[in-house]
């Protein structure tokens, strides 16, 4: 521990800290704008300079550089120090009159004007090496770097060229204190501004997950890509999750384990994805970021999204007329035939929060409104008296038209049919929000094949009966909850999931299984010890004896009756599909024809 | 020796027997009636758990006691409910087939096709067809079985 | 070659290595036939010849299976050509012979003759002249490396139009009096109950009626798909001389041609009929 005097204020500090670190530890404001806390120092800004007082002579020197010795006496707002400050700001200013935060700053030392004229006044670079650094000490991707020297000094990559060594990672654009860097990707620029924003790579996915802990997305952490890439050469990329954790909860060596768990019964409830509007060109869904889904409207209208809750188009306004169509890749013979039951009611909460929230027009695209649910009704009546215009009939297109009027992006030309009025109709807004289909997700066949489940039409895993058993598979002990046997709401999800627990939990309890009579049994007489059925059976179920003859584990069979079929001698024979009974309905259905 | 019957039988109707696997085609057939969609009054049903239970055996002694012609229906390859059956099914059948064109059975005898539970309409559809390519081949007869009780 | 033949029978008698030794003789006809050799000293009966065209494999079944329990079972030897190594496999591979209960003495075959001298049809487009499986083997394999099976008996039969095909198999089963030595002769065919006779007529009864004929010949072809090794013992001891190869050999083409070119008794591999897809097929079964 160190004892110095910053300001009149006696603080103690760690060794080994830095004068910055301790007065902002402190709270005591020093500005800088080329420091960083996990980064090296660098003193290029000089903005951090500080008085230090030793033996009775002061220094100006960069308070994010000089460490905290004992017994330090320090000036951070003195006269000196504020016109120091003021100078640099003034230089700073003229090099980048239009950077906002040089301009703020400047302003609070009392610098107004450039003080300088420039021929480069859209300059925004002022070389703080934050990106340099943060490219050599955290990426290690060593991109950047400054070359020429004087007026000339710049940052890029050698010879200012594109490189395959910069991973897109981004660091040095979230680094960089003057906004000087933009990534800009190669193809389809219009991803970049989308209204709903990039997020880290390690992140908390959904502020209601349980448990609520971040995940690290290994495709995007820097760590995880340069291991990668290198071959696990850089194997120790940024970390600054790591560095910045107090928990030190962070473990970048935790591997995928496979646990083996032998069940009595299986709940699948593998859920659904959202169908992909790309699929009909016509929505020109990728055309325009003010395009969104309606999955992508609800990140955009959550409090813990991008906007803070607030609705806004791509370029940060707040829209005046907002189109939602439903049905999008539903009821569509194009896409999905089926209704995906949902999104009449999430439609219609959408309108209403844009209502509430911007007092946006809103024109709803629908086809039938599906408010089946209990006061589903009466919220729709409501939405109706708050003013949204429902249009009854599919909202058939949407076209980006060209941005007007020094606007970003240009509207959006909804068109449809009104059905009540028989007319073509069409609204220009500022943003079109596709209630889109929901489906099974793309692996659902490899899940079927893993637990023998059947899929429905609808591609979604069928259920023992329509009717009668919406919770079973025709699997014994395999049961199904929620959207993945079909499209369902809250409610109804909730119920169905109940369902399916308690029927696992009854077989469970229960602590012996009623299986089929219909198992095979083996007339040993007949049998010749050829083993045909053993091969066939798919289960496993029958195996050659001491005596070299055919036995069945009726626990294991499940009566197809292959081994049947397979056998030459008819030795085997599954109970109540025998050969006799079979031979017996067809004799006994051509009766009147047979004469034996 | 005569020859199989030319297809001038005046309303003639075959009749088919159709052999059902439990879990997909019977199950389709089922559904095909509750939704009301038309099937042929010719076909017969014959339910088996898995279409690998019909063994030659079995399909000659439809033919022999007075089918005119055989349908099997299973699941599609890859959804047997006992994961593997329609393996069997898909090898035994043609083979079966192809030997009874070789010895001058009528191609159109025997079928197979693969029905799920959900494909009601194919249901009706494939037997519909299989009723409408059997029709103009008349009755069976020889080798499997004879006309006028001769052997 | 005989001689060493006979010098191994008789040192495996002798060593009571084996209890019996089949193999073919001359009977009193002038006729080659099947010998059962218990005495070392009768090891001179023994010949082998270019009429020497049974297949002795079918008396193995009765002799390698015990009858009570405990029973030792007797090792026996057997003179094998390659068409009966093949049905020896299939045997093998269904548990009906024990591999450490059966001497095989394999002979390099130089293909079997006619009553009139020419070569046996069968013999003719086979190029496997040398037992794929003995414990001894005997002879020189002939040369016959260009020979390949291109089933043109088969496919002269397909290529009939159907009515000929029908009238032609009608004839054939007009013919057969269901005396089963196509069965009996058969060493796959070893069931202790056939289909064809069982006591209730399940199936059939025993009359000659054609659908019931035509019933026992489909279904033994078929029971013998995947497992046929193509010895035409059915053919040869046929009394009423159907040509039975014609169907089992159609069968065999089409498993070499749709399930991943298989032949019965080459390999430990089981009938492609009772195993899962893998992939390789040319199955087309929409039709």
């Amino acid at each position: 521990m160190v004892t110095l005097t910053i300001d009149g204020q006696e603080i103690q500090a760690e060794e080994g800290q830095t004068v910055l670190e301790v007065a902002r530890q402190a709270g005591i404001k020093i500005p800088a704008l080329c420091h960083h806390p996990l980064l090296e120092p660098f003193g290029a800004c000089r903005l951090c300079v500080v008085e230090v007082i030793r033996r009775g002579r002061s220094r100006l020197e960069t308070s994010c550089t000089h460490p905290a010795w004992d017994g330090l006496e320090i000036k951070t707002n003195s006269p000196p120090v504020r016109e120091a400050r003021k100078t640099i700001l003034g230089l700073l200013l003229s090099r980048c009159p239009n950077v906002p935060v040089i301009q703020d700053l400047a302003r609070e030392y009392g610098v107004m004007e450039p003080p300088f004229p420039t021929d480069k006044p859209d300059e925004k670079c002022i070389l703080c090496g934050l990106c340099v650094r943060t490219c050599h000490e955290l990426v290690k991707a060593d991109v950047l770097n400054f070359s020429q020297a004087g007026v000339e000094r710049r940052v890029g990559p050698p010879f200012l060229e594109k490189t395959r060594q910069c991973i897109g990672c981004g660091a040095c654009t979230i680094v960089c204190p003057t906004g000087a860097i933009e990534i800009v990707l190669e193809k389809d620029a219009v991803y970049q501004e989308k209204p709903l924003g990039p997020t880290s790579a390690i992140w908390v996915p959904s502020l209601t997950a349980v448990p609520r802990v971040p995940v690290i997305d290994t495709d995007a952490c820097i760590r995880f890509r340069q291991n990668d890439r290198t071959n696990g050469e850089i194997a120790d990329a940024c970390g600054v999750c790591e560095m910045v954790c107090e928990a030190g909860a962070i473990n970048f060596e935790q591997q995928d384990e496979v646990l083996e768990l032998d069940v009595g019964a299986i709940i699948v409830a593998t859920g659904f994805e959202m169908w992909d509007p790309h699929q009909l060109s016509q929505y020109s869904y990728g055309k325009s970021p003010n395009i969104i889904t309606g999955l992508e409207f609800e990140r955009l209208s959550n409090a813990g999204g991008v906007t803070g809750g607030e609705i806004l188009t791509a370029d940060g306004r707040k829209p005046e007329r907002v189109a939602i169509i439903h049905c999008v890749g539903s009821r569509d013979h194009n896409a999905h035939p089926y209704c995906s039951r949902i999104c009449c009611m999430y439609s219609l909460k959408q309108a209403h929060l844009v209502r509430d929230k911007t007092g946006a027009e809103v024109y709803e695209f629908y086809m039938d409104m599906r408010a089946f649910g209990k006061a589903y009704e009466e919220f729709y009546e409501r939405v109706q008296k708050e003013g949204v215009t429902f249009v009854r009939g599919r909202g058939a297109e949407v076209e980006v038209l060209e941005p007007q009027n020094g606007q970003k992006y240009g509207q959006l030309r909804v068109k449809g049919e009104d059905a009540n009025l028989g007319r073509m109709v069409q609204a220009d807004v500022d943003m079109v929000v596709l209630s889109t289909a929901i489906e099974a997700p793309h692996d659902a066949s490899q899940v079927a094949s893993l637990f023998g489940l059947s899929r429905s039409e609808d591609g979604f895993f069928a259920e023992a009966h329509p009717k009668m058993r919406p919770v079973e598979t025709n699997t014994d002990g395999v049961f199904l909850a929620g959207t993945a046997q079909g499209p369902r709401d809250v409610p109804d999800t909730v119920a169905h999931a109940g369902a399916a627990a308690s029927m696992a939990l009854a077989l469970l309890d229960k602590g012996e299984v009623t299986i089929s009579p219909t198992v095979s049994y083996v007339l040993t007489r007949y049998c010749t010890g050829c083993g045909k059925c053993v091969v066939v059976c798919p289960y496993k179920a029958i195996s050659l004896g001491e005596d070299g003859k055919a036995s069945v584990n009726a626990a294991l069979c499940k009566g197809c009756g292959s081994c049947a079929a397979a056998c030459p001698s008819d030795a085997i024979t599954p109970l109540h599909f025998t050969d006799d009974q079979l031979v017996g309905q067809i004799m006994g259905v051509f009766y009147e024809q047979i004469v034996v | 020796m005569s020859k199989s019957s030319s297809n001038a039988i005046e309303g003639f109707e075959p009749k088919i027997v159709a052999f059902l696997c439990n879990w997909c085609s019977y199950a389709a057939a089922d559904s095909a009636g509750v939704a009301r969609i038309p099937s042929p009054p010719n076909v017969l049903p014959v339910r088996v758990m898995c279409s690998a239970r019909v063994s030659a055996e079995l399909i000659l002694k439809a033919f022999m006691s007075g089918a005119d012609g055989v349908i099997v229906l299973g699941c599609h390859i890859g959804d047997c409910h006992y994961d593997s059956g329609n393996h069997r099914t898909v090898k035994r059948i043609p083979l079966l087939r192809n030997l009874l064109i070789y010895m001058g059975v009528e191609p159109d005898r025997l079928r197979l096709r693969w029905v799920s539970a959900a494909e009601s309409p194919q249901f009706a559809q494939v037997t519909t067809e299989f009723v409408k390519d059997v029709r103009p081949l008349g009755p069976l007869s020889a080798p499997l079985r004879m006309e006028g009780g001769a052997p | 070659m005989i001689e060493e033949l006979g010098t191994k029978v008789r040192e495996l008698l002798e060593s009571e290595t084996v209890e019996c030794v089949i193999g073919y003789e001359v009977g009193p006809t002038g006729r080659v036939r099947p010998a059962f050799i218990h005495e070392p000293d009768e090891v001179g009966r023994l010949v082998f010849n270019t009429r020497c065209d049974h297949n002795l494999v079918t008396y193995l079944n009765r002799r390698n299976k015990p009858r009570k329990k405990g029973e030792e079972v007797p090792t026996t030897g057997i003179l094998v050509k390659p068409c009966d190594a093949r049905s020896l496999q299939v045997l093998l591979n269904e548990n009906q012979v024990q591999r450490d209960k059966v001497y095989i003495i394999g002979v390099a075959c130089p293909g079997m003759q006619n009553a009139d001298g020419t070569l046996e049809a069968r013999c003719a487009r086979c190029s496997q002249r040398v037992p794929l499986l003995y414990d001894a083997l005997f002879g020189t394999p002939p040369e016959v490396s260009d020979i390949a099976d291109t089933y043109t008996d088969v496919e002269d039969m397909e290529a009939l139009p159907r009515e000929d095909r029908l009238a032609y198999w009608l004839g054939e089963l007009d013919r057969c009096i269901r005396c089963y030595a196509c069965r009996q002769a058969c060493p796959g065919c070893f069931c202790d109950v056939c289909e064809s006779e069982r006591d209730d007529s399940l199936w059939i009864g025993i009359s000659d009626a054609i659908p019931e004929k035509a019933f026992f010949h489909i279904t033994r072809a078929f029971h013998l798909a995947g497992r046929c090794g193509e010895c035409n013992a059915c053919e040869m001891v046929c009394p009423m001389g159907i040509p039975l190869s014609l169907l089992n050999r159609k069968i065999v083409k089409e498993i070499e041609q749709t399930m991943g070119g298989y032949h019965a008794g080459v390999s430990e591999e089981p009938t492609p009929l009772i195993t899962k897809l893998t992939g390789e097929e040319a199955i087309n079964e929409i039709h």
